[in-house]
């Protein structure tokens, strides 16, 4: 039996004070079109991904395409397409923070999460884990990014101390 | 002081004497220590003299290339007609690199401070500071010290902006990063034209990299002669330079060493060498998208432009991954391969396709279902991928594979013999 | 060699072009085809397929002669061991994802993929068993379908929406071998100029739904024409196929089309192929229609023409050939004669990127021939006075509501059931544009010719011979034009 069904409206993302945190950051550019990512970074904020028609919102509010924005979208891996859970988790698995055991710290992650897969979020809705390439803290393996906080030296045996922590 | 660690005796220590000091990060702090004397200097002098002494000092490109950075800033257009932009380069994402995230921690006054001495050299009106995405706590620090640096007006009539990434290496490719801030996708550019003639929305651009930015400074008040002198092999390297240490070792971390410092030295007398009972196997020297060196040849490298060369690597951004007896270099190439199959662009078709090609045949040589020819084929696509496309993506791909195969062939073809436990990938 | 000329030499022929010359054209004057796929010279330079890999002396690596521009001197090389290397390589990565369905794709025979790789690929994949890519086809507008298998990612289609149509509607999306060509769920590649990138698209990822599966390219007979679809005078290729008019591509004038043609103009061919044509002269004996030879239905004319005098109107087709208009105006030369021509307008549809270039909204060849004759825009006017002429020449107007006391010749391809010209005297059936050849002078007042694509259906003739064999059996060959 199928009863959920989306009858609410588009909110538009970009209206209020929103709009005006975007005015701001049009002043730093010489054309609209080069706000792009800082206008993403803000939708992807209110709304926590940024659906197809966000994506047409964006591109109204900057004369850009639909299409354009959808091939910008989609060339940045930090914008979701799809909706995550409330801890959004990288864990880096490249080569340096690889031999330093990134892996385990990985696994560990998806099993005390309940994530089950790696791109996949937790039934409770409260954890996505994604493996991501370098995140440019190689000396301090292995770095995780839970949502903005960037942490340091994660190892197995901390994982279960930090997703008490998020959860 | 230094950080993670405390600053080692052999250190030479000039951009990371703040590392680890909380109050250098803010505006009060920065000044009391020092900072912006070298700006109200340079704001003083005619743009060509401060270039002048830049170039005297023999400053190289901090982020890969090492090209001589007072030059670079000469092709900017003798007349200025139109606005001339600086791209600041903080997308750093080399895996094995992460020096230019401790500057911005620490010291990002010196980051601010070179950027607007370097605007002020190539007459730039406008200076975007290109942040990776992924790289929250060094945004959150360099927003506060824009802000601090913009209300105490140190930049005279320079305006200085940051501008966040969203998750692509490709990004710190110089015109990609350009790409980037205009709103499109970060495809690197054919060139020419050079940014120099045509970047940053079409207009006279210099890009350069944080920690060739936080060098300026330092230059600027000490003199050329002073940052020459800092010289311990070859006289084209002159000065510090950063390199970041991780992988099998001890102490990983940023350490700060004169150029020409023995790798060998920074491995095992600095960074305490690899963990106990274990042997050191191989070292990547310059981030990951330079050759391997075996460890008879990293022992014997000195850490400068030409010393690297000379054993058969380069010395890129000095992200140095150190690898033990313990690693498996055949995994650990792939997961470089993967790497870049992962970040290539889509552009090139030699990149586009060859990347992933060669990521899954190295996935099939794990998987114990290589084939004895599967080596030769990657060698010809990593010919194939060389020198070829429109940046050097794909020939960073190719390099770990080839010198992987030529250093250690003997690991790959024990899993093309059956002789060791296969490993499933992906 | 000519002032200001740089000269150079591409695989040992010399050749001299002016400065800014890309090394890709001037390799094509000295009959020297780089491969290549990215490169379009109606499109900006993207130098993304790398397939154009060129030696040239004294340069440090393989240089791509689509983004390289001729230098005094230059020694350029495409037949070297390295370049050629180069290239089976770039062939060798388009193909390990390329599914090799030619049997069952519209673009083989004219396939630039399939050409090159026939030209100097290797004979054998080294893919081995992997996978692969796959991404099922996508709808992309009105008349466009996306294979994306099959696409190289060459971005031509995403440039010319993006550069020339101005219409951004198309992506590159995601990145890496997971990079594909994309479009907004919301949007439709629907712009009126949208059906070039199935031109464009150098392999069979972007089709045309009209032309789905109808024709294997090899099987096409090609003949230069000329779009009838409106006034602008876009060069267009006939594809026929068993005498059947299947496609209409453009043909390349850079001062007219460049490489383009609108949708409208596209579409615009089914009505060539109608199978309700008049096939033979008709004749009215006894108040009735009857078919005839030509002898007859010639020698009527003549009686009626010689019969009469004062006023003669004639009623025409903008779409009628210069030829056959000037030879209307010269057969009915003894009369005082009006002629006019009524013109289907439509919606103007530019073609942003391309200065003078658009879908005019003057539906129609070659109104400005017309004009240029002597032919008026008054066609009510015309149509009145047709009523009282003494003879009235209806010329490929089949739909004309024509009324007259006086007589009324009829020359037509088709004859609707209640038509005003089946009141006729005499009807002698005529070609259309793609079954003789003959000139329209477009808006920018350019004479063009077009070619025979077909044979004509059953007796018909070209209008211009069938006026001829009037003008020359009544002796007006001489007179005033």
């Amino acid at each position: 039996m199928s009863t959920v069904h989306n009858t609410t409206e588009y909110q538009p993302v970009f209206v209020g004070k929103v709009m005006d945190e975007l005015q701001t950051v049009l002043q730093r550019y010489p054309n609209k079109q080069a706000a792009l990512l800082p206008a993403l970074w803000i939708a992807q904020r209110e709304h926590g991904w940024i659906s197809d028609l966000i994506m047409a919102e964006v591109a109204e509010v900057l004369g850009l395409t639909p299409a354009y924005v959808k091939g910008v979208v989609t060339f940045y891996t930090m914008y979701h397409q799809h909706p995550v859970g409330k801890n959004f988790v990288q864990v880096c698995t490249t080569s340096p923070c690889n031999i330093c055991g990134a892996e385990d710290v990985l696994k560990a992650l998806l099993s005390h999460t309940g994530a089950g897969d790696a791109g996949a979020t937790s039934p409770d809705g409260k954890w996505t884990i994604v493996e991501v390439e370098c995140l440019g803290a190689c000396g301090f393996a292995t770095p995780i990014l839970i949502n903005d906080d960037f942490i340091e030296s994660v190892t197995p045996e901390r994982v279960a101390e930090l997703v008490r922590k998020y959860r | 002081m230094g950080f993670p660690h405390k600053s080692h005796p052999k250190e030479t220590v000039v951009l990371s004497q703040y590392f680890g000091d909380a109050e250098a990060r803010t505006y009060k702090g920065w000044v009391k220590r020092g900072g912006y004397e070298a700006l109200a200097q340079a704001l003083k002098m005619e743009p060509n003299a401060v270039t002048d002494i830049v170039k005297e000092s023999g400053l190289r490109g901090r982020g890969g290339a090492g090209f001589p950075t007072g030059l670079k800033w000469t092709f900017m257009p003798k007349e200025k007609k139109k606005t001339h932009y600086l791209c600041v380069n903080a997308d750093e994402s080399e895996p094995g690199t992460f020096k230019d995230r401790e500057i911005m921690r620490w010291t990002p006054h010196a980051l601010l401070e070179g950027t607007a001495i370097a605007a002020h050299a190539i007459r730039a009106e406008i200076a975007y500071i290109y942040i990776r995405g992924e790289f929250t706590e060094p945004w959150t620090i360099m927003s506060r010290a824009l802000e601090e640096a913009n209300a105490a007006g140190v930049f005279g009539g320079i305006k200085v902006y940051l501008h966040r990434g969203a998750g692509a290496y490709i990004c710190g490719e110089e015109t990609a990063l350009m790409n980037s801030i205009e709103g499109k996708r970060g495809n690197p550019r054919i060139k020419p034209p050079f940014p120099a003639a045509a970047g940053l929305f079409g207009l006279p651009t210099t890009i350069n990299n944080v920690e060739t930015l936080a060098a300026v400074p330092h230059i600027i008040k000490r003199g050329a002669a002073w940052y020459k002198g800092l010289c311990l092999s070859n006289p084209k390297s002159t000065g510090t330079k950063l390199f970041s240490v991780c992988g099998h070792v001890q102490r990983p971390g940023n350490y700060e060493l004169t150029m020409g410092f023995p790798l060998k030295a920074l491995l095992y007398d600095i960074c305490g060498g690899p963990p106990q009972g274990r042997t050191l196997k191989a070292c990547i020297p310059g981030g990951s998208s330079v050759p391997i060196l075996t460890r008879e040849e990293t022992e014997a490298t000195l850490l400068d432009y030409e010393g690297v060369v000379a054993t058969g690597s380069m010395l890129g951004s000095g992200g140095v991954i150190v690898f033990d007896d313990s690693a498996d270099m055949v995994y650990q190439i792939m997961r470089l391969a993967k790497f870049y199959a992962h970040e290539s662009c889509a552009q090139c078709t030699q990149c586009r396709e060859g990347t992933a090609w060669t990521t899954k045949i190295m996935e099939r040589i794990l998987a114990g279902q290589g084939k004895t020819k599967d080596l030769d084929l990657l060698l010809d696509l990593s010919e194939n991928m060389t020198g070829k496309t429109i940046c050097v993506l794909s020939d960073s791909c190719a390099a770990p594979i080839v010198s992987g195969i030529k250093k250690f062939r003997g690991e790959f073809e024990a899993y093309l013999a059956g002789k060791r436990q296969p490993v499933m990938v992906g | 060699m000519a002032d200001g000329m740089i000269n150079l030499t591409i695989d040992g022929a010399p050749v001299s072009v002016p400065p800014g010359t890309l090394v890709i054209e001037a390799a094509k004057q000295a009959g020297v085809l780089v491969p290549h796929y990215c490169y379009h010279p109606g499109l900006p330079v993207a130098g993304v397929c790398r397939m154009c890999l060129v030696e040239i002396e004294k340069a440090p690596k393989l240089a791509i002669a689509c983004a390289t521009t001729v230098t005094e001197g230059m020694v350029v090389k495409t037949q070297t061991a390295p370049a050629k290397d180069a290239r089976q390589g770039v062939l060798e990565f388009l193909l390990i994802n390329h599914p090799l369905d030619c049997p069952i794709c519209d673009q083989a025979g004219e396939c630039e993929l399939q050409d090159f790789v026939f030209q100097e690929g290797r004979a054998r994949t080294r893919y081995g068993e992997f996978a692969k890519r796959f991404n099922p086809v996508e709808d992309f507008g009105p008349d466009v379908l996306y294979v994306p298998n099959r696409c190289i990612l060459c971005t031509r289609c995403v440039r010319f929406m993006e550069d020339v149509a101005k219409e951004p509607v198309l992506n590159v999306s995601e990145r890496g071998d997971r990079a594909f060509i994309g479009i907004h769920p919301e949007a439709r590649l629907d712009h009126p100029w949208a059906g070039n990138v199935v031109d464009l698209c150098p392999v069979g990822s972007l089709l045309s739904k009209d032309f789905l599966h109808k024709a294997r390219a090899w099987e096409l007979d090609k003949t230069a024409s000329i779009c009838t679809g409106c006034s602008q005078g876009c060069n267009i290729t006939l594809d026929t196929r068993d005498e059947v008019v299947v496609r209409v591509r453009p043909r390349p004038n850079l001062e007219v089309n460049r490489y383009f043609i609108c949708d409208h103009g596209r579409m615009h061919y089914k009505w060539m192929n109608r199978g309700d044509r008049i096939e033979a002269p008709l004749v009215r004996r006894d108040g009735e229609l009857k078919a005839t030879d030509w002898d007859e239905a010639l020698a009527r004319v003549q009686a009626i023409l010689r019969g009469a005098s004062g006023k003669a109107v004639a009623l025409v087709s903008a779409g009628a050939s210069s030829e056959a208009l000037a030879l209307v105006k010269r057969l009915l030369s003894g009369f005082s004669w009006t002629g006019a021509f009524q013109i289907v307008m439509g919606e103007e549809a530019p073609l942003a990127g391309v200065p003078n270039l658009a879908l005019r909204a003057e539906r129609a060849p070659n109104a400005k021939g017309a004009e240029n004759l002597g032919y008026t825009r008054e066609y009510t006017q015309a149509l009145a006075a047709a009523t009282t002429a003494a003879v009235v020449l209806v010329l490929d107007d089949a739909d004309c509501a024509v009324e007259t006391n006086g007589a009324l010749i009829y020359l037509g391809t088709v004859l609707g059931d209640n038509a005003a010209c089946r009141r006729a005297d005499v009807i002698l059936p005529i070609t259309n544009v793609a079954e003789e050849e003959g000139t329209f002078t477009n808006r920018d007042g350019r004479d063009q010719r077009y070619d025979q694509a077909k044979p004509a259906p059953g007796m018909a003739q070209p209008a211009a011979w069938i006026l001829g064999e009037l003008i020359s059996a009544m002796g007006l060959a001489g007179a005033p034009r």
